[in-house]
Formats: structure tokens, C-alpha cells, sequence
């Protein structure tokens, strides 16, 4: 196998730290509601993609720019995130029942994608899409740029939250007890709504930018669930900053891989590395 | 009268753990209920903090009736708990579980001054406020359970077993600590294994017994009456 | 003597077995295919993941393993087809030992990091086979391999395989559930340190399991090859495999044999009930609603919930075996007054920490000896290294003679030692009787099934436990379920019983109770150690005292002697104590 250019290197590099972004921002929902609030929201997929249909539906409907459709968007889907967690709420659904709750839903909300918009593959169009600049050697593709500085924004944003905050505080201490919590003070109930919420929000911010640059199709929901498990796990459950890291070397690790070898490759690299660092450091998931 | 409890009834499921129990705490003296294991002192302490719900009867606070009130609203109320076992924020630091006492209002506005309280209460605690508390020993995180309940700024505080599981001298040290917290005029009920202690600190007491007051009183004569024996002591000597 | 689930199974499948001769339309034998193609799949996956608690999202990587080993040798090789079956079954077993001998040897590998392993390996197996000759990338094609005439059509043959297969997947299930191996699964499940520590061989059933579930999975994976007769890795190794299998399960009840096969049953029809009239969406969303009405109302699974309905007044399967008397411990080599067990230089570091730092301790045969110290001393770390919770950093342990101090827990326990913890760690889903059962099945006793029943009983009536032998541990007060601690420590006829913290949250006169017992317990035959604060009890108990101090010994000797010690009472007393002269 022969070493493609430095040229080339980077820039799959780049395109893989971009890739990575995306699956630390989708990552980024679904850590937060595994690690704090003790539910495994295989739903978080179906959220992200359904967020991108509706985009791509606003956008090729009325023509504005699709971040705009986040204002729309984003609201929709915390609601959605809050019933969803209120039925957990109320039922005392445990974590890996959660699992299989949520997969229900993702059933459910699967079929409606393709009853609406079909099983065809459809491609959001934007004045972004073709737009790229040149940075040196490299191009530097405009959606993917800002997905990556949205994940960038929102992880630190809830990293801050999170270490600083009198709230973040109160929602790491309800997750780990939660009666304790209450006794002084927290309103465990009120929290966990509003982080599912949120957490739903952030599913639907990734669908947006994901819109921006794949194609979309019902069947493309269960192709991330997989690394983006991956990038959760090895990030650590209910951090901020850890699936974006962890997505991101994963990302990079994959395309290195599509580039030196062959592009079906790609997964043993970030998987083996995965398995590697589980083996060798378990007590970190 | 800072706090009047009326025919409390406490169950789980069907059984009823707490009936017809009446008790009333006078605003800055020290309480203690005594009695066996299964006697249903932490499910006593565990309702006045509002962990559990009362099935019948009131609970009536600095002039408010409490009963009915959801969990999180027990701490604004002005009761803060030191539960049985510590039941530390394990993960977070030190420092941050003392934060958490204090989120409402009133206490936050107060937290630092309350932080240099608690260390002057505990000094050991000033060189492991960035530790997980977790990490501490149990005496220790003793020491941060009280003082996590006390930077809420509480007009009650709710002692449940604090001597569980702690060596004799750090036992002493601990209830020295309680009684320079009574001094500052704070109100406590505390419930104890330990009775001896349970009863020297104290200036009244209660006998709890499978559910029910059997006894109350001022606590150098607890010791001598037939149900404390009984319900200690198994039998005679 | 058959049980009547075993003949149900039989029967059933027999009966089953004359459906292709019914001559269906092909679109229903393909259907009933199916069915039973999860019930093999989804049974297969809860023998190791449902009873043991481990739940692997890899169950495809197993499936594909047998599926690419039937699809090469027939399709490449042209081995008759019903050869390739026992080699895909093969082949998944061998890949699943290696497998479970590198994880399950990791000692933090549980719950989500095992899940993420297992999900890891299939795509990194998937990977290798799309990029090597084994597949290539452009699939196998299997439509020139002959499909054997076992029934008259196509899908009837692949039907009477699947039948056999899931006939005899459940039987193995139930087996597996009644056996030794199933007891000690679901024990790990509950607890696996604490099962360790009893003397159930974790590593060895773990792997057992395993591989008994890729064996199964890899023989659908060898029948489900021919059937689909087109075989690429996207549609083999991907993730509704796994999701699909964990969904039938937990929806149909892991903790009972036929859990799987119900859920299985349940959604494939629910999911092919449409797709005939063109609903297939309606039907993936039909599906998506059942099951969260199922998670919601039915928790445990549909097959505890049915079972929880019929539930009568007769317990389950009253044991024939007539009670018998408890005979002393095992009878030890070592004379009495001399020493059981001999901690040498004992170190054990934590991170940050030397819990014990070269401590001499002996414990001599007959004795109660009392560990005290104050909190941080060491004496949970001593029982801890001793039992084999956790291994010694530096340091020797005999224990009659023999050293014991690299050895793994278990074969602790079957060598004679037993211990409490100081927070009970019952199994939280066995009764209490099945609690002290399981220690007298896998300790050092290593009674069989019925008798450790019995065994049981006897020390339920002995720690006064006997009327709740049918309630779940967590319907007892910490009392009792410090006794059942107690009760199971002693259900394996230890020679040596670690008693740590027994006391503590008792009263007075619970506490004259207990101090009871244990002088009983010594006076059959068992030495005892124990650690405790309640001083009272101390002093009445302890032939001998061992004080601890900060890892290092600081005292041995009498009792009274002992606490006489200046620097005993300055390090753990205090000056009340000394002031009230104890």
C-alpha cells in the first residue's frame, strides 16, 4: 500500500475531524441523558434525523436559510424530549428498559419519516452546500466547518454549565442521588424534564447540521448508531466535552485509515482502538 | 413550639411503619428519639425531611403546616437533614457538596461565610475540600454530612444516626461538634443507636417503640423507666 | 424422572413437526421460518446475557461468524450444506471463547463496557470479512448450493431446521436454568463479587455460557445463510441483529427460558402481520407502540407477568429430599489452640493508600478472635485480602498450611473460608432460602441442588429467618438481613468464618442475641474472626483481641489485657472510655 501525499493526509484529516465533530454533537444529547439522567435514548438518532428531514422540508419549502430553521425546530423537539422523559419519568422505566422503550419510538418515528418523504434519499440544497474556502493546501468545506464549531460551542457551553453552575451542580448531584438532592433543595422532577428537553434540543441542532452535508434517508438512521455509541462510551457517560474528543479521534482515525488503506478498513481502526482502551482502562465508561 | 407533629401515619404499602405519633420540638433545644432497630426512627426523620409521605396526620412548622408539601420544598421551609449512612454526593468534591447545601436562596447568599463556619467547626475539613468525598473516612464524611446540612442555614436540623459505623473516639469528637452546634442555638432532632449519648446530649427525649411514642420525658430518668429497659435491653436484667 | 417442560418441548416440537406435511402456501412457511429463527437467536442470547447479567450487543458478530462459515464451505468449498452446520456452530464457539478468555479475565469489563465490547467486535469483524477473501465485498452467493429434501418444499426444510434448532435451543435454556451452572448465572447476575467470594467459579461459567450461546447462534447463522442465499456483510453484521434479539428478550422475561422464544414469537408475527397487506410501515409502528406499552405496563417481561397471574399458594417445585441433620464443619487437620490461618507481612496498597501495611496476624482453631481498630485501620482490607475480594499487594496467607494468598476467591471459599459484608450484598432477585442455598452449593459444604435446600433451611431456623424463606431479601429489615449474611457464611460449612460488622445497627438486646449465636457457631466447630466497634460485644465475645492501627498491628492478647493498653485506649477509645475504666 502506497502512503498517499501529506497534502492528502491532512486533508483527510480535516475531513475526518469533521466528521468526528458530528458525531461528538450527536453524541454530546445522548451521553448527557445516559450519564445523568440513567436513560439510554436510542430515540436521540431518531430525534437528529427527524430534525433533518423537517430542516430539509422548511428549507426546499420556503427557502430560508436552514440554521434558521432552528428556531422553529429546536423549540419542537425539546417538547418532544420532555414528553418522551415525563412517560419515563412516570413509569419508573429503568435504564436498559429505557433502551427498549426508546427503540420503540424509534420504530415508531422511523415509519413516519418514510411515510412522509419515502424511502428515496434526498439531499438538502443550500447556498452552503458547495460553498468551501482554501486554507493553505486544504479546502475547508463551509457546513462541515460549522458543524464543528457548533459542537465546539455547545460542549463547552455545557461543560461550563455543568462544572460551574449552581444548576449543573444540582443535576450531577440528583443523578447520583436524587432523594438526598431533593432534600436540599432540588427539584429532581423539574431538572430531569428540562435536561431531556435539552438534550432533545441537541439532537435536533446535530440533525440540522447533519442535513447540511449527507444525504438523507430513513434507512441512514441505525448506520450511527454504532459510532456514536462508540464515541459516548469511550468519551465517558454524562460528560460534556468527552464524546466530542472521543468522536473526533475517532473520526480522524477513520479516515487516516480510508486514506492509507481502503475505505471499508475504515471501522477497524476506530473500533480496535475502542476495544484497546476498554480492555486496558474499563473503569473509565 | 418550632415544630409540632400530630398523629403522624407512615406506611409502606399496607404495613404501617409510624401511628398515631405526636411530638413537638421547642425552638433551640436538642431532641432525642430513642429506640430498637425497626422502631421507625428513620422513617420518623426520613418524613419530617419530607423523603417520605405521611399517610395521615400533620406536621406543622415554625407555624406552617407542612404535611402536604413536595420534597424539594422541606429545605426552603427551613429542615435540613443529616441522613442515616451520610449518603455523600460520592463523585463530587468536597467543597461542591458543601455548595449544595446551600442552592436556595437565602443560604447561597451566605455561603461563603457559612464555608468558613464549617471549617472552623471541622478543621480537618479545610485540607480535603477539593478531594471526592468518596475519599474520606467515614468520621469525615460525617464531619461534611453536618456541615452540608448546616450551610443551608436551617431553623431544624435532622440528625439520623451519626454515630453508625464510626470507632468510639471519632464518635466523641462528633458529638462535641453537636454540642458546640447546639450552643449556637440551632434546633436539632437527632436519632441514635448509641443511646447513652443520645440521651446525655439531649435536653428532652422520646421512646420509640414498633411504631409509637411509648415514652417522653427529660432524659436522666429515660434510662431507669421499664420501657426504655424493655425495649433496649430485651428483658429485665 | 422427566420434568413436564422437557416433554411439553418435545411433544410440541414433534407435533410442530408435521406442519410443512400441512402443504401452506410458501409465504407462511417462510413466516413460521422466521419465528422460529428468533427463538433459536433470542434463546441463544439470554443463556449468557439474560441469566448472568452480562448483556453482549454483539450477538451478530456470532451470527455472521455462522453464516459466513456455512456460506463459504457451501458456497466456495461446495461442502454439503447440512456439513457446514456443525462448523458454523463451531466456529462461533471458538470465536466466542476467545472472545470471553481475554474480557472476561479484565476485571471492570460489566454491564455497558462489556455491551460496547461486544458491539465493537462485530463491526471490526464485519470489517475484516468484507476486506479479506472471506468475503471480498461482493457477497456469497449460495443459489448453486443443493438445499437437502427433509420436507416437501424449500422453505418447509429450512422450517423443520430452524424447529430444531429452537426446540432444542429451549431445552438447553431450561436445562441451563435448573442446573448448578444456572444458579451460579444468576448469582453473578445479582452480584458477581459477592458470588466469587461464595465459591461460585465466575470465570469458568461465564465462558460457558458464552460459548453454549454462540454455538446456537452460530448454527441459525449456518441455516439463515442458505435460506436468505445471498449473503453480504452490511445485511449480516449489522446492528438490528443484536437490538432485535435484546428486544425480544427483555420484552418476553430474561430471568425464565421461555422468555425469549414468547418475545420472539410476538414481534416477528406482529412485525410480518403486515407486511402481507402492503402496511409495513403501519406494522414498524404497530410494533413500536406494542412495545412501549409492554415496557410500560409490563416491566419484568411477558412471561414473569403471565406467571405472576396464576400464581398460586403452592410455592415452586417443593423438594422430595427429607430434612436432614447438620453435621459439624468439615473436620480440620489442624488440632485446636493451633494456627488456622497466618497472615505474614500482609501488605495491601490502594491507589494513594496502604490499607495494611506488613501486618503478622494468627488466627488459631477454636478461637473468636475480635479485630478492632478505628475507622481506616485495615480490618475491612484484612477480611477483604483474606477471602480473596481483593488480592494482596505483598505478603503471605496460609490456611492450614496450605497458601492461599494468590489464589482466586472461589477456591478460597471451596478451601473453608466464609465471610460477611458489612452492608449486606444479598442477591437481590433469589429468595432468601435460594440465598443460603447457593452458598451451600458452591462453598466449601458443595452440596447438590436439592440438599443445600435443606441445608438452607436448617440455618434459616438457626439465624430465626425460617418464616421469611420465601421473601426477597429486600423485604427484610437490616437485622435480618444482616442474619442472612450470617446464615449464608455458614451454609457453606466454613472452618474459619470473617465476621465483619455484624452488629452494628442493632439494639441491646438484638445484640445479646447475636453474641448468642456466634458463641454457638464456635462451639460447632467453626473459628471465627470478627471486626466489629460494639464494644460490649467485643469484650464478651473475644477470646483474643487484634487491635489495627493505621495498617500496622498495634496490640494482640487477651481481651482484657488488651484494652488495658495505654496506647490502645489513646488510638481507639478515647477518654471516656478509659475515664469509665472498660
Amino acid at each position: 500500500m502506497t502512503l498517499p501525499s501529506a497534502t492528502l493526509l491532512a486533508q483527510s484529516a480535516l475531513s475526518g475531524l469533521f466528521v468526528g465533530a458530528l458525531y461528538g454533537l450527536i453524541g454530546l444529547g445522548l451521553g448527557l441523558s445516559w450519564g445523568l439522567l440513567r436513560t439510554i435514548n436510542l430515540a436521540h438518532f431518531a430525534f437528529t434525523f427527524a430534525a433533518a428531514y423537517l430542516c430539509y422540508q422548511l428549507v426546499t419549502s420556503t427557502g430560508i436559510d436552514p440554521l434558521l430553521t432552528l428556531a422553529v425546530i429546536a423549540p419542537l423537539f425539546f417538547a418532544l424530549g420532555c414528553a418522551l422523559h415525563w412517560l419515563v419519568q412516570r413509569f419508573d422505566v429503568s435504564p436498559l428498559n429505557s433502551l427498549l422503550l426508546t427503540f420503540g419510538v424509534t420504530a415508531i418515528i422511523e415509519a413516519g419519516i418514510q411515510a412522509l418523504w419515502s424511502a428515496d434519499f434526498r439531499r438538502l440544497e443550500s447556498h452552503y452546500a458547495q460553498a468551501r474556502f482554501k486554507l493553505g493546501a486544504l479546502f475547508v468545506p463551509v457546513p462541515e466547518l460549522i458543524t464543528l464549531v457548533v459542537a465546539l460551542a455547545l460542549s463547552l457551553a455545557i461543560w461550563a454549565l455543568l462544572k460551574h453552575t449552581d444548576l449543573g451542580k444540582a443535576l450531577r448531584a440528583a443523578a447520583i442521588d436524587a432523594p438526598i438532592a431533593a432534600a436540599f433543595g432540588v427539584n429532581q422532577r423539574a431538572l430531569s424534564l428540562l435536561l431531556a428537553g435539552t438534550c432533545a434540543a441537541l439532537a435536533a441542532v446535530a440533525g440540522v447540521c447533519l442535513s447540511l452535508s449527507f444525504t438523507l434517508a430513513p434507512s441512514q438512521i441505525y448506520a450511527w448508531v454504532g459510532v456514536v455509541f462508540a464515541a459516548v462510551m469511550m468519551g465517558g457517560l454524562g460528560s460534556a466535552l468527552g464524546p466530542l474528543a472521543a468522536g473526533i479521534v475517532i473520526g480522524v482515525s477513520e479516515a487516516l485509515t480510508m486514506a492509507i488503506t481502503a475505505p471499508s478498513w475504515a471501522p477497524i481502526v476506530s473500533f480496535t482502538l475502542l476495544i484497546a482502551l476498554l480492555l486496558l482502562r474499563p473503569g473509565r465508561a | 413550639m418550632l415544630l409540632r407533629v400530630t398523629d403522624l401515619e407512615v406506611a409502606y404499602g399496607p404495613a404501617p411503619a409510624l401511628w398515631g405519633v405526636s411530638l413537638a420540638v421547642r425552638a433551640g433545644e436538642l431532641l432525642s428519639v430513642v429506640g430498637p432497630n425497626g422502631a421507625g426512627k428513620s422513617t420518623l426523620i426520613n418524613t419530617l425531611a419530607g423523603l417520605l409521605r405521611a399517610r395521615a396526620g400533620t406536621i406543622e412548622f415554625d407555624g406552617h403546616d407542612i404535611t402536604r408539601l413536595p420534597a424539594h420544598r422541606f429545605c426552603a421551609a427551613g429542615i435540613a437533614l443529616v441522613p442515616e449512612g451520610r449518603r455523600l454526593f460520592a463523585t463530587m468534591s468536597v467543597r461542591e457538596n458543601l455548595e449544595l447545601g446551600s442552592l436556595l436562596a437565602h443560604a447561597r447568599a451566605q455561603r461563603a461565610r457559612s464555608l468558613e463556619h464549617a471549617a472552623a467547626l471541622f478543621p480537618v475539613l479545610r485540607q480535603k475540600l477539593g478531594a471526592p468525598a468518596g475519599a474520606l473516612s467515614g468520621g469525615q464524611q460525617q464531619m461534611v454530612a453536618i456541615a452540608r446540612a448546616l450551610m443551608a442555614r436551617p431553623k431544624l436540623l435532622l440528625l439520623d444516626e451519626p454515630s453508625l459505623g464510626l470507632s468510639p473516639l471519632v464518635v466523641q469528637d462528633l458529638f462535641a461538634a453537636i454540642r458546640r452546634i447546639g450552643a449556637d442555638g440551632i434546633t436539632m432532632l437527632l436519632v441514635e443507636q448509641n443511646v447513652a449519648t443520645a440521651l446525655q446530649i439531649a435536653q428532652r427525649a422520646y421512646v420509640l417503640e414498633q411504631g409509637r411514642i411509648v415514652a417522653e420525658g427529660d432524659p436522666e430518668s429515660m434510662l431507669s423507666r421499664a420501657e426504655v429497659r424493655r425495649a433496649y435491653l430485651g428483658s429485665e436484667p | 424422572m422427566k420434568q413436564p417442560a422437557v416433554v411439553t418441548l418435545l411433544a410440541g416440537g414433534a407435533l410442530l413437526a408435521l406442519v410443512p406435511w400441512l402443504h401452506l402456501p410458501a409465504f407462511y412457511e417462510s413466516i413460521l421460518y422466521l419465528v422460529l429463527h428468533w427463538v433459536l437467536l433470542a434463546t441463544s442470547w439470554n443463556i449468557l446475557s439474560g441469566y448472568s447479567g452480562y448483556f453482549s450487543f454483539g450477538h451478530g458478530a456470532f451470527f455472521g461468524a455462522g453464516v459466513y462459515t456455512t456460506a463459504v464451505l457451501a458456497g466456495k468449498f461446495d461442502w454439503p450444506f447440512l456439513a457446514t452446520l456443525p462448523m458454523a456452530a463451531a466456529v462461533a464457539a471458538v470465536l466466542g471463547l476467545a472472545l470471553g478468555a481475554v474480557v472476561f479475565r479484565v476485571r471492570g469489563v460489566r454491564g455497558e463496557v462489556f455491551a460496547l465490547l461486544t458491539l465493537a467486535v462485530t463491526f471490526v469483524l464485519a470489517t475484516i470479512v468484507l476486506n479479506t477473501p472471506i468475503d471480498g465485498g461482493p457477497g456469497i452467493y449460495l443459489s448453486g448450493v443443493q438445499v437437502p429434501r427433509l420436507a416437501p418444499t424449500q422453505p418447509g426444510t429450512f422450517y423443520l431446521l430452524a424447529l430444531a434448532g429452537a426446540v432444542g435451543a429451549l431445552l438447553v435454556a431450561h436445562v441451563v436454568q435448573r442446573s448448578r451452572l444456572g444458579v451460579g448465572l444468576f448469582a453473578i447476575h445479582d452480584d458477581e463479587d459477592a458470588a466469587e467470594v461464595m465459591g461460585v467459579p465466575t470465570y469458568r461459567y461465564k465462558l460457558v455460557a458464552l460459548a453454549i450461546s454462540c454455538a446456537l447462534a452460530g448454527l441459525a447463522g449456518g441455516v439463515h445463510a442458505l435460506f436468505i442465499s445471498y449473503v453480504t456483510t452490511g445485511e449480516v453484521f449489522s446492528i438490528t441483529v443484536p437490538l432485535t434479539v435484546i428486544l425480544m428478550s427483555v420484552l418476553g422475561g430474561t430471568r425464565h427460558w421461555a422468555g425469549p422464544a414468547v418475545g420472539a414469537t410476538a414481534i416477528t408475527l406482529l412485525l410480518y402481520a403486515f407486511t402481507k397487506g402492503d402496511l409495513a410501515l403501519a406494522g414498524k409502528a404497530t410494533t413500536g407502540a406494542v412495545l412501549i406499552a409492554a415496557i410500560l405496563f409490563m416491566p419484568q417481561g411477558i412471561v414473569p407477568w403471565l406467571l405472576s397471574l396464576r400464581r398460586a399458594a403452592a410455592p415452586a417445585a417443593a423438594d422430595a429430599a427429607p430434612r436432614e441433620t447438620v453435621q459439624a464443619p468439615m473436620p480440620a487437620s489442624t488440632p485446636r489452640g493451633e494456627a488456622l490461618l497466618r497472615a505474614t507481612a500482609l501488605t495491601k496498597s490502594f491507589v494513594g493508600v496502604q490499607a495494611l501495611a506488613g501486618v503478622d496476624i494468627e488466627v488459631r482453631r477454636g478461637e473468636i478472635l475480635g479485630l478492632i481498630g478505628p475507622n481506616g485501620s485495615g480490618k475491612s482490607t484484612f477480611i477483604n485480602v483474606v477471602s480473596g475480594h481483593h488480592a494482596a499487594t505483598s505478603g503471605a496467607i496460609t490456611f492450614e498450611g496450605r497458601e492461599i494468598a494468590r489464589l482466586a476467591a472461589h477456591r478460597i471459599a471451596h478451601a473453608g473460608i466464609a465471610r460477611t459484608y458489612q452492608i449486606p450484598r444479598p442477591f437481590a432477585h433469589l429468595s432468601v432460602r435460594d440465598n443460603v442455598a447457593a452458598a451451600a452449593m458452591f462453598g466449601g459444604a458443595a452440596l447438590s441442588a436439592s440438599r443445600a435446600r435443606a441445608e438452607a433451611d436448617h440455618w434459616l431456623a438457626f439465624t430465626g429467618l425460617a418464616v421469611k424463606a420465601d421473601a426477597l431479601p429486600d423485604a427484610l429489615n437490616l437485622h435480618q438481613r444482616k442474619f442472612l449474611e450470617l446464615a449464608r457464611a455458614l451454609a457453606s460449612r466454613p472452618r474459619l468464618v470473617l465476621l465483619d460488622e455484624v452488629l452494628c445497627g442493632l439494639n441491646p438486646a438484638e445484640i445479646d442475641d447475636a453474641v448468642a449465636l456466634i458463641r454457638r457457631i464456635r462451639d460447632a466447630g467453626t473459628t471465627v474472626v470478627f471486626v466489629e466497634h460494639v464494644m460490649r460485644a467485643v469484650m464478651a465475645l473475644s477470646d483474643r483481641l487484634v487491635v489495627l492501627d493505621h495498617g500496622q498491628l498495634l496490640a494482640v492478647g487477651p481481651a482484657a489485657e488488651v484494652m488495658q493498653r495505654r496506647d490502645v485506649v489513646d488510638a481507639y477509645l478515647g477518654t471516656a472510655h478509659a475515664a469509665a475504666g472498660h
